[in-house]
């Protein structure tokens, strides 16, 4: 495997805690560019502000460090004023669904040609793990002491009703699946979204008896339930369990694009 | 192939002892420089990949690598095996 | 080939912006600067530049940033409002060095205001609204040819200091239909590229480093945190920060002799007034036909960086009038600059000061 190609090593060991799932999420893009040949000097990876987005710095290509809710719309002109390059974004739930939210849904409306991870870790992880609009109800953060009372947000279906080309949900369990989620969204045309779900064990195990650092991707193991079966039983009227993480592509599609050369 | 864990990066998370099928990695129970509880490999040359690199040619297996998150697993080459020829006098 | 046309001031810096090698519009409709975006929407793809409407201005600056950094002349336009939606990615652009246009439309704020309203309030929001120290660089034009001009100049500046040039013109300027010349070629100013073997955020004796433009095997790191030569977060080391922030402002302000655009009128007068934009036209006329001791007029195209050495141009000045559409937001600056007195002259509602109206000031001023 050679995704150890396209770090910065001498960046490294980065900021992320011990057991931040941000790091695995890395491995798996970086394989998947790799796996796919891409050009690290024809490649830029857009980040925004939060733990997730420190991902582009430890990325050996041209990369982009911007501000808080913006990457989307850096990266759109940057694939629009050069459409041969390669451009991805990493996100998280903080700095895509919350502050970035119009900016998500406008990228997916336009499909914009643009690969977008967002590592979702229920959680604002870099300020000290306060609730994000994926915060699900009744978990603690250091803003809801008595519980979340707001409704989440499903990123995933959010991305398919706004208009992107490719959706999936992995969880930073599913190495092998989510690195091949983010190859077809990189062969995709059109806006990709890959949410993954991602531990915290720093600022949202730590706060909700997920204390160690597996308890998270054990939840990840054991609650994910495919896309094919989760529809079958919703299909038959059959009860889900309310805490199943539905993982797998939710939309495939080749709507129109922007973005990509003539 | 030889498995080996990178000190300066590992954080003690131990994933790897989670996702590896042969269970080479145990959690570790002597602090490092840092303090940290690296990872300890139990015969690492169980490891798929450690055997069968060379004659597939390709990564085998590598989910420990791609799961850690601190980007401190690797396989580095080992002398190639050299057959000595031993001679037993009776 | 020179060409005589009659247009509109937002159409004219549209134009300019073309001329001076504009391929990048992102831009928000707002009041009174569409028409930039609505001219810019036709012409770019015809000469092989792309336009985006974006979802708000925040993102528009931002599309803008990423435009440039592919090696890409980019721009937006916007007015009051759209222009404090920017002002965080502004901040950005100055952190990371990032060439690019804004052309500014004023109209009347706070909030909302008058949007259809000439005034000059955001001159000291285009110096000092982002957080932290920066320096910027504004023009003010004060005529359709300046339109054109200035915005080709305001391209030739942000590429030469990389960093964010505003042109500061008012609702009067952008809406006006004038005669324009258009010359066959303007003076286009080339990006420098970052030299090999440099690091991408090491600057020489010009304080001004290469660019490292993406997609050309640079692979630099650009991130709006403090950062040391190699692009690299060194958000605690207090030397790197103070370094890098002493730097951007520095190669701005330094060169303030070098950016100063002004135009003096009478220099051995007593009184002078001050002026920039659209008030200007009003001061040129009082000048021209004022009966009596002439008035000493000095008026800005550039206002930021502050030329204050031009304050200097008038030996004999014994007082400054600065007609503003504000309520004295440069007449402030100059009053940092020099002893003498200084005489604002707000005018608020959108409407220019009248020749009568600056008259009497003159007379009252001299009276004193």
């Amino acid at each position: 495997m050679t995704f150890e190609t396209w770090l910065r090593a001498d960046r490294l060991p980065h900021i992320w805690c011990s057991g931040c799932s941000n790091g695995t999420i890395l491995n798996c893009t970086l394989t998947a560019v790799d796996d796919l040949g891409l050009d690290p000097d024809r490649t830029v990876f857009v980040g925004g502000i939060g733990c997730s987005s420190r991902s582009v710095g430890y990325v050996a290509t041209d990369s982009l460090h911007t501000t808080h809710g913006r990457a989307l719309a850096f990266a759109t002109g940057v694939k629009l004023a050069d459409p041969t390059l390669n451009v991805l974004v990493f996100t998280g739930d903080g700095d895509l669904a919350a502050i970035g939210g119009n900016h998500f849904i406008h990228s997916c409306r336009r499909n914009i040609d643009l690969t977008v991870v967002c590592m979702n870790n229920l959680i604002y992880g870099m300020t000290g793990g306060q609730g994000s609009p994926t915060t699900p109800p009744g978990a603690l953060s250091t803003t809801t002491p008595y519980g979340a009372s707001e409704p989440a947000f499903d990123l995933a279906q959010l991305a398919v009703a706004a208009g992107a080309n490719y959706v999936a949900r992995w969880t930073s369990y599913h190495v092998r699946e989510l690195e091949r989620a983010i190859r077809a969204g990189i062969e995709t045309p059109g806006l990709s979204f890959i949410e993954v779900r991602a531990s915290c064990p720093t600022n949202y195990g730590r706060r909700n008896r997920l204390r160690d650092v597996t308890d998270q991707i054990e939840i990840f193991r054991t609650r994910s339930m495919l896309k094919a079966k989760y529809d079958r039983l919703v299909a038959a009227g059959s009860p889900v369990p309310p805490d199943a993480i539905v993982v797998g592509e939710f939309v495939r599609r080749a709507n129109p694009v922007m973005g990509v050369p003539p | 192939m030889k498995l080996v864990i990178d000190e300066e990066r590992c954080k003690g998370c131990n994933l790897c002892t989670m996702v590896c099928p042969y269970r080479i990695f145990r959690p570790g129970t002597r602090a490092n420089r840092k303090g940290i509880l690296v990872p300890e490999l139990d015969r690492p040359e169980r490891c798929t990949n450690c055997r069968l690199n060379r004659l597939y040619g390709r990564t085998l297996c590598g989910i420990c690598q791609l799961t850690c998150p601190d980007q401190a697993i690797s396989w580095v080459d080992e002398k190639p095996y050299e057959p000595v020829r031993m001679e037993v006098e009776y | 080939m020179t060409r005589l046309d009659f247009m509109q001031g937002n159409v004219a810096s549209a134009e300019g912006a073309i001329a001076a090698g504009c391929r990048f519009f992102g831009g928000y409709p707002i009041t009174p600067s569409t028409e930039i975006a609505e001219r810019m929407a036709a012409r770019l793809p015809r000469v092989g530049g792309t336009f985006i409407q974006m979802e708000d201005e925040i993102a528009s600056i931002a599309a803008v940033i990423g435009a440039s950094w592919t090696g890409m002349k980019a721009m937006t336009a916007t007015s009051g409002p759209g222009f404090s939606l920017m002002l965080e990615n502004l901040g950005f652009a100055v952190m990371t060095e990032t060439p690019l246009v804004v052309v500014d439309i004023q109209r009347g704020g706070p909030s909302t205001g008058q949007p259809t309203m000439s005034s000059q309030g955001d001159m000291l929001q285009c110096r000092y609204g982002s957080h932290g120290d920066i320096a910027t660089i504004a023009l003010a034009p004060a005529s359709v040819q300046e339109m054109y001009d200035l915005t080709v100049k305001a391209f030739n500046l942000a590429e030469r200091f990389r960093c964010p040039a505003f042109v500061m013109a008012d609702e009067i300027v952008g809406h006006m239909r004038e005669r324009i010349e258009i010359p066959g070629s303007v003076e286009v100013a080339k990006r420098r590229p970052l030299e090999p073997g440099r690091l991408p955020f090491a600057a020489g004796p010009d304080l001004v480093p290469g660019f490292p433009s993406f997609g050309r095997g640079y692979r630099v790191h650009v991130t709006g945190l403090t950062h040391d030569e190699r692009g690299y977060p060194a958000t605690n080391d207090e030397a790197v920060h103070a370094a890098l922030v002493e730097r951007l402002v520095t190669k701005v302000e330094s060169s303030r002799r070098e950016i100063a655009d002004y135009e003096v009128m009478n220099p051995d007068a007593d009184v002078v007034i001050v002026c920039y934009g659209a008030p200007a036209r009003t001061v040129l006329q009082l000048a021209a036909e004022q009966a009596g001791p002439p008035v000493g007029v000095l008026r800005f195209r550039v206002v930021w960086p502050f030329p204050e050495h031009a304050l200097g141009e008038f030996p004999n000045a014994e007082a400054f009038i600065v007609p503003e559409q504000n309520m004295g937001q440069l007449a402030r600056e100059i009053e940092r600059h020099t002893s003498l007195p200084v005489v604002p002259v707000p005018k608020l509602g959108g409407d220019l000061h009248t020749p009568g109206e600056l008259a009497r000031v003159v007379e009252e001023v001299r009276r004193r």
